[in-house]
């Protein structure tokens, strides 16, 4: 109990944190650390909380949330808005944008949590897989293009966020063959 | 767990699951067959307009070219999968469900396919090799083009999802892929077991390299959608191309290797002599596994800026592929045929001939892919006279016997009905000339994809037209046997 109560409260501090100026300011800067770093991170704490949340809570929900289907359609349609370039220039301009992004970003970790072990597992391979051919073509994207996306970064940032998505898509994608091909699990992807 | 102890354990379905299941086989092997029909009328169309027997505009003759590649190739990945699943489930648990939403997924892909084509007019090829199909220089609309390659996108989503219960399924009997593949037998890190079954070995690499090829089908076809709407995102047109043929060359060339399953399964029910794996067969479709997929560069030979190692392992592997498991299969085939006393029906001889068809179509697919040679037979008429030969007259026959073999034909004894004797060497005849008459075309250097021919180039066509109405004639006779015999034919046993 304890445990649980003291966990919670290291997420929220860790939201607030990342919330206030200096370590939002210094994440972004740069549009790797703002993509890479403060997205993922907000999306994660929402996964726990998600988690950790009551149970009757999630059996309220679930009712909600036949085979995840709901919880994954809101959070693709967060995912998709805050993967246009607009968007991110739009939250580092307007507070009330950065505010959306802060709340809708963590819905959208919670909402994966609560929905992602209701989805059938071939519907969760769809996913991985799309999720995974997302991070290509991105990466693709922002290295081949000519022009910078977002208002508030420069190109070669832009290109570095393509190389590491590269790489990060490749890094998963060999974690999967030695997984699927040898049973080893690397990470649990 | 060993790879023995799971062996022999055929999975159980209740009586209804069977009977759904039966049906779903032949409605995938009905729609691929009625497909390939009508892929074939259009063949011979094509051909008659080469030979100046037909007149079309050009248009038309590349919409015509375009739904034929795209169709056959479609037909032959939904027929083949028929083929597979059929045999696969016997070992591991597949379920209905996404067995059928598969098709009903394809057929809507299709529908998207035929009006890209013929109401958007879009006619780059089945290959839409960036940039073509956004620069038709107003033959089709940025629409038709889009449509087409979504259409793609969506068809491989529902392959997709089969393979990925497939995987699921032998993931629960076996335990890992390698083990399904026989890979600890090979490595001697547990004894042969020659029971293992040869279906699951060929389903695993199937489901290997198709869930590999869907994936780069999944980036390269997207980039190709953002580059038609927003045109000033050029991608590297040489890595699309890679992806390109990655994706085509693999999803085609699974096609014969989930068909095989049939020669595996049924040769030895015919003969009553049980087909044994052994560490040959295991060492030959684990190269496959790697071969199929590192020798696609062999499309790329006349494209300079290429790394120069990366054609030398495709023209090297390229003499390779397709040798290890087409020898482990010939010779397996004909040491399972030799004095068993085996009863020649139209399943069996359609069977056998595959094993000729992909033998001997090898050979000029090999020829083309040295780079000496490809220098000048580089897009001539020689490269759809060497997968011609191979797919009429090696992929198909494998699933047309399964379809024989399905109907119940031959099983007392019953002697082969004398239309299905006449379609047989119709098939036969025909699909021999057909593809030597693309070779010979193509050893005179008469280029591909060409809709209007020099005069000189006429008489190949021609003949080549006569030789697709044989084609045609034997085709029909198929389609009408599965037509009439396939909807109420009990499970064979
Ligand atoms: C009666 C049987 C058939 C005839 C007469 C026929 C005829 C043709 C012709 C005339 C072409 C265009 C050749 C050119 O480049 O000028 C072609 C292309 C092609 N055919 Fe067939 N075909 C037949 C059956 C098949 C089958 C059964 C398959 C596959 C299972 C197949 C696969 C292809 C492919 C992949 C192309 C390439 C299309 C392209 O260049 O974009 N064909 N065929
Ligand atoms: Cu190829």
């Amino acid at each position: 109990m304890f445990n649980k109560i003291k966990r919670e409260w290291l997420l929220l501090a860790a939201f607030v944190a990342l919330a206030l100026p200096p370590l939002r300011q210094f994440l972004e800067q740069s549009m790797v650390t703002h993509m890479l770093v403060q997205i993922p991170i907000l999306a994660i704490i929402g996964w726990m909380i998600g988690k950790s949340l009551p149970a009757n809570w999630k059996n309220k929900i679930a009712s909600w949330n036949q085979w995840g289907i709901t919880g994954m359609a809101l959070a693709i349609v967060i995912m998709t808005y805050w993967m246009l370039p607009r968007a991110l220039d739009a939250a580092i301009s307007e507070w009330y944008f950065e505010l959306i992004k802060f709340i809708t970003i963590f819905i959208m970790g919670m909402s994966l949590s609560l929905s992602w072990p209701l989805l059938h597992p071939i519907a969760q391979g769809v996913f991985k897989l799309e999720f995974w051919a997302t991070f290509m073509r991105l990466g693709w994207l922002y290295l081949d293009l000519p022009d910078r996306l977002c208002a508030n970064y420069l190109l070669s940032d832009q290109r570095i966020l393509g190389q590491l998505l590269l790489l990060g898509g490749s890094a998963w994608a060999i974690a999967w063959v030695f997984r699927i091909m040898f049973g080893t699990k690397i990470i649990n992807t | 767990m060993s790879s023995t102890a799971v062996v022999n354990r055929k999975i159980e379905y209740s009586e209804s699951e069977n009977r759904n299941a039966l049906i779903a086989v032949k409605a995938h092997l009905i729609l691929g067959l009625a497909v390939l029909l009508l892929m074939m009328l259009a063949g011979l169309t094509m051909r008659a307009v080469q030979g100046t027997w037909l007149e079309i505009g050009a248009d038309l003759f590349y919409q015509i070219m375009t739904v034929h590649g795209v169709g056959v190739v479609g037909a032959a990945g939904i027929g083949s999968t028929g083929v597979l699943w059929y045999f696969l489930r016997q070992y591991v648990r597949l379920s209905n469900t996404i067995f059928w939403i598969n098709f009903f997924v394809f057929v809507a892909g299709v529908v998207m396919l035929l009006g890209s084509i013929f109401l958007g007019g879009y006619g780059g090829a089945w290959t839409f090799l960036y940039p073509l199909p956004g620069k038709s220089m107003g033959v089709w609309s940025t629409g038709a083009a889009a449509v087409f390659q979504l259409a793609l996108l969506i068809i491989g989503t529902g392959f997709l999802i089969l393979y990925l219960d497939m995987g699921r399924g032998i993931l629960a009997s076996f335990g890992s892929l390698s083990k399904a593949l026989g890979l600890p037998q090979l490595f001697g890190r547990v004894p042969v077991d020659t029971t293992h079954p040869p279906t699951v070995v060929a389903g695993t690499m199937v489901l290997i390299v198709n869930f590999l090829g869907i994936a780069a089908g999944a980036v390269v076809l997207v980039m190709g959608l953002i580059n038609l709407y927003n045109p000033e995102f050029q991608p590297d047109a040489l890595l699309m191309k890679n992806l390109i043929y990655f994706f085509g060359h693999v999803f085609i060339n699974a096609t014969i290797y989930a068909s095989v399953t049939a020669v595996y399964e049924l040769l030895p029910r015919y003969t009553g002599r049980p087909w044994k794996t052994s560490k040959v067969f295991y060492a030959a479709w684990f190269a496959i596994v790697f071969m199929v997929m590192a020798v696609y560069p062999h499309h790329l030979m006349m494209d300079f800026p290429m790394p120069r190692w990366a054609l030398i392992v495709g023209q090297v592997l390229s003499f390779g592929s397709g040798i290890p498991v087409l020898v482990v299969t010939g010779y397996g085939a004909l040491m399972i045929v030799y004095r068993s006393g085996i009863q020649w029906s139209t399943t069996t001889k359609l069977l056998f001939l595959s094993m000729f068809g992909w033998a001997a179509g090898v050979i000029p697919a090999i020829l083309d892919a040295m780079v000496t040679v490809n220098r000048v037979f580089h897009n001539t008429m020689w490269v759809p006279g060497h997968f011609h030969f191979y797919l009429l007259l090696g992929l198909l026959p494998m699933m047309f016997g399964f379809i024989y073999h399905l109907t119940g034909e031959g099983r007392q004894g019953e002697q082969p009905k004398a239309a299905d004797n006449l379609g047989f060497y119709a098939y036969l005849i025909g699909a021999f000339l057909t593809s030597m008459v693309f070779l010979a075309s193509g050893a005179n250097s008469i280029p591909r994809r060409w809709a209007t021919h020099m005069a000189e180039w006429v008489t190949f066509a021609q003949v080549g037209t006569v030789a697709a109405a044989l084609v045609v004639l034997g085709m029909l006779v198929f389609t009408f046997r599965a037509l009439f015999s396939l909807p109420k034919a009990a499970e064979p046993r």
